[in-house]
């Protein structure tokens, strides 16, 4: 820019100059530092008591007194195990799913059926949880759902897929899949858009077939973008989302299904210990940027551009 | 894909791959399609099992049942008052200060970059929040439901990455011309940029419709509940309604069930969605794309 440039170091200059740049900005940084950054300083409630009338300045300090409460406290010890369980799971079905799913798309031939297949695959991901759990409870139900009807016909038990532990576990990776798989293909399909038609030409000139072409070409071409996103996925394994779980759960299955999202909202907004749930918020969140520092140095170690 | 000439065994293996395509794609839609199937059987159909992909004895009774309750009208209009309100603050929150820190001459740009990316990777967590909305006086308000979730700072890079890719000539043949950074905005940028508000604006919208949590967390009173949370209500306090005996849903009408009612409930309040979503498809590929190529 040489428009109008003011000497480089007279910031008055500049900010004269720019001063509506300035301006266009300040709302979002209000709303940030209302919505955002006021709610982190909350954060020290998790070192205090916090009082509803003192308010978060006045209330006492506690010191650590509320981490050692959570770490002696087995059903948070429950919370993170499940949490581990349940992100473990998704990503052990859903990562190599994405993959495939992406590969067979990308050797479909027709453009208009793979449009169409593609758009409809994506769908899943603009449905609200809440429905998705309604869609569930409509199919799976153990008395009226259609899959428990169409099995009991063909002689099978019927499954109690809500309630039931591992069959919970089994439904709710189901539903994860179902709700991110169409999604989760849109970055591999643009990598592999980007991937070099003379490659493939070459390697069929060399009398390669297509499981070999997919295999030393395709795959090794976006295997940069596989280990992002395997590297991304590990960094949030100690984060779940609220909803999913949230919405899914029900008493029977508890033991399983209570993770750090739902108890932190249970322990905060149900039984008001305001303190004890944003002690442990804070603690997901740490191991979470801990997990995300780790992450990225060992994408930068392999040679890929980093992630932060 | 590539016209490089199959043998024998590869087009097989292509004609495979179209069918194990299509029976992905049907056991996709299927949860959708057996919802509308129940949401249109009568009590006799859905009991009697195969109501699945079709419709049986089809009727509207229970499609009548549910938009004859007041409640979903008055969860109906809050969702769309909530939706479109804090859709356009968003925007704009968006649209302005992606504009303003994609300009390189900004002193400070970089400071100001990171208040907004820390966001995305540190937050209060829900307790701290709650607590700053209540102080606010938002509780049992819609401001509740606008404010606190109304900027993604993925849309915002988004946004940010878009504007950068804008030639700078054109601001500057703006500015020579006597136009102040705002005109420049509105006048030159804007016009340029409406697929990508298109498609940012329709992933807030859906964002907020399909918004529930905040609704529970913040309302207390049910004539202010959003569409989801009062669909949240519906489908899950079935077993309450049916221990008390008292089949408040079905309003003496004794040809659905609670299932079709169910079903129709989520039909009902995921249509929008369908029927937004030929428009956002057809921009969020490229959008999601920009978003990846980080900040």
């Amino acid at each position: 820019m040489n428009v109008a440039s003011p000497g480089r170091n007279s910031l008055l200059a500049c900010a004269r100059r720019d001063y509506l740049l300035y301006l266009l900005c300040l709302p979002a940084v209000a709303y940030l530092i209302v919505f955002k950054y006021i709610p982190m300083y909350g954060i020290t409630i998790a070192f205090k008591d916090y009082n509803l009338f003192r308010g978060i300045i006045k209330s006492d300090w506690a010191g650590i007194a509320y981490f050692r409460q959570i770490f002696s406290d087995k059903s948070f010890w429950f919370a993170v195990r499940n949490t581990l369980t349940l992100n473990l799971l998704v990503l052990a079905v859903s990562f190599p799913a994405t993959i495939i799913l992406s590969l067979f798309l990308n050797e479909i031939g027709s453009a208009l059926y793979r449009r169409i297949a593609q758009s409809l695959l994506y769908l899943p991901h603009f449905i609200s949880w809440v429905v998705v759990a309604g869609l569930l409870q409509n199919m799976l139900s153990v008395k009226y759902g259609s899959v428990n009807y169409v099995l009991t016909r063909a002689g099978f038990q019927p499954i109690p897929f809500m309630i039931e532990e591992n069959w919970w576990i089994f439904t709710y990776v189901l539903a994860e899949l179902w709700k991110s798989l169409g999604w989760g293909t849109i970055i591999y399909l643009a990598a592999l858009s980007g991937v070099n038609e003379s490659l493939y030409e070459s390697a069929y000139m060399d009398g390669a077939n297509k499981r070999q072409r997919i295999w030393y070409i395709t795959i090794p071409s976006i295997k940069p973008t596989i280990v992002i996103m395997l590297i991304l996925s590990i960094s949030k394994m100690m984060t779940i989302g609220l909803d999913a779980p949230l919405l899914l759960q029900n008493a029977k299955v508890l033991d399983v299904a209570e993770v750090i999202s739902t108890y932190v909202y249970k322990m905060g907004l149900e039984r008001v210990q305001y303190s004890f749930a944003t002690a442990v918020g804070l603690f997901q969140s740490l191991v979470n940027i801990i997990l995300l520092v780790i992450a990225n140095a060992i994408t930068r170690a392999m040679g890929e551009e980093g992630i932060l | 894909m590539r016209n490089l000439g199959y043998s024998r065994s590869e087009s097989i293996g292509s004609a495979l791959n179209y069918i194990l395509m299509t029976i992905l794609v049907v056991a996709c839609l299927y949860p959708f399609l057996n919802v509308i199937a129940y949401s249109l059987s009568s009590g006799r159909a859905i009991l009697s099992g195969w109501v699945t992909f079709f419709p049986r004895e089809i009727q509207l009774d229970a499609y009548r049942a549910v938009l004859s309750r007041k409640s979903i009208w008055d969860s109906m209009g809050v969702t769309v008052f909530v939706t479109i309100s804090s859709t356009l603050l968003g925007l704009a929150l968006t649209t302005f200060s992606a504009y303003s820190l994609s300009r390189r001459r900004l002193r400070g740009r970089y400071f100001l970059s990171l208040i907004f990316l820390f966001t995305m990777y540190f937050s209060g967590g829900i307790i701290p929040t709650f607590i700053v909305v209540k102080n606010l006086g938002l509780i049992n308000k819609l401001g509740a439901l606008i404010l606190p979730n109304t900027m993604s700072i993925f849309n915002f890079i988004v946004m940010r990455t878009f504007f950068q890719q804008l030639p700078e000539e054109l601001e500057e043949a703006a500015i020579l011309d006597g136009c102040n950074d705002l005109c420049v905005l509105v006048r030159i940028m804007l016009p340029l940029s409406m697929p990508i508000m298109a498609t940012i604006g329709l992933f807030y919208a859906v964002g907020h419709w399909n918004e529930y949590f905040n609704s529970m967390m913040y309302i207390n009173d049910p004539a202010k509940f959003t569409l989801q949370l009062k669909l949240r209500q519906l489908l899950f306090s079935e077993e309450l309604a049916q221990l008390s005996g008292n089949f408040d849903l079905m309003e003496g009408n004794n040809t659905s069930m609670p299932e079709s009612l169910k079903a129709a409930s989520i039909v009902i309040s995921t249509i929008p969605i369908i029927v937004v979503y030929p428009w956002l498809q057809k921009y969020f590929v490229k959008g999601v794309m920009i978003g990846s190529i980080k900040g």
